[in-house]
């Protein structure tokens, strides 16, 4: 992380801090606290942003989220699918929560802990199934391909010198994931 | 001087609604692929490979998935003091569809599918 961006929210938080030091009237200890409150929320903020320009521009590549990892056609994947949308449902709806009462909730109730859990372990154990059987999550090398298997031996006259060609064709691939 | 709360408040509805627009953006134009969503990979009744096929199991769990999400997203719409209360019933629901789905996954994929499976049971029969 050692980019022109994270040495840009260093700095900046670094800058909101002493603005606020220096120049904000009040006490000091209240400063202190005011300083701390605002860098912190500056950096994070700004580390926000570098991450989410990353993804927008490219430079952070989300091209393969919901992608079912050596499948065999490198379909979408449902366990993915179905976690992001969650992910972003409660994360909204903590947002709303923190937003209207202007505090963190005290406690969050059992069922919206237990719909993310259903919704986690589904993942993991979708993602258990797939690798357990060696065509999926954990291992790079291709699924073993599907469909036809055309195999073609080429014997060249012995004037051509006399030369054997062997070539086999796979097809088609199997796609989902 | 601003309320740091408003501020935290307004710089985590910038970054979660630019996080949410960004992925939707690269779902819409692409980048993000949704190809194959509906369909899953079962063994094939040699058990040399898999082969791609519509999965219901997908299907019905997307469809539970998509009304859960609507269903807490509009509780918390319409009261954005607390998070709402999930049903049992909602829960056990979410549950059942999630558990038919690995189930139907892992026979796919251990198994093959349930044709499959039983064409080759009447070939070993009696």
């Amino acid at each position: 992380m050692k980019t022109v961006e994270f040495w840009a929210s260093l700095v900046g938080a670094v800058v909101v801090a002493f603005v606020i030091a220096v120049w904000v009237p009040g006490k000091p200890d209240e400063k202190v606290v005011y300083a701390i409150e605002y860098g912190a929320l500056v950096i994070t903020f700004l580390f926000g942003f570098m991450v989410l320009a990353g993804i927008a521009s490219g430079k952070i590549d989300i091209g393969r989220l919901l992608e079912e990892k050596g499948a065999a056609g490198g379909g979408a994947s449902m366990s993915r699918f179905q976690l992001l949308i969650f992910t972003f449902v409660v994360a909204i709806s903590l947002l709303l929560v923190v937003v209207s009462n202007h505090r963190f909730p005290q406690d969050i109730p059992t069922g919206v802990l237990t719909l993310v859990g259903i919704s986690a372990s589904t993942f993991a154990v979708s993602k258990g199934i797939q690798s357990g059987t060696g065509n999926g999550n954990g291992s790079d090398a291709p699924a073993p391909p599907s469909g036809k298997v055309t195999h073609t031996t080429v014997v060249a006259p012995p004037e051509a010198g006399g030369t054997v060609t062997h070539t086999t064709v796979v097809n088609p691939p199997s796609h989902a994931g | 001087m601003p309320n740091v709360t408003q501020l935290a408040a307004g710089s985590g509805i910038v970054l979660l609604a630019g996080f949410l627009g960004v992925v939707l953006w690269k779902v819409t134009t692409g980048d993000i692929s949704l190809d194959w969503l509906l369909y899953g990979d079962a063994r094939t009744s040699r058990g040399a490979g898999y082969s791609a096929f519509f999965s219901p199991g997908r299907a019905q769990m997307m469809a539970v998935t998509v009304v859960c999400a609507a269903y807490f997203i509009l509780q918390v719409i319409q009261d954005p003091t607390k998070f709402p209360e999930v049903p049992n019933g909602l829960i056990a629901v979410l549950g059942g569809s999630h558990a038919a789905y690995l189930g139907g996954k892992a026979q796919a994929l251990y198994l093959g599918r349930l044709r499959n499976l039983a064409a080759l049971l009447n070939r070993r029969g009696p």
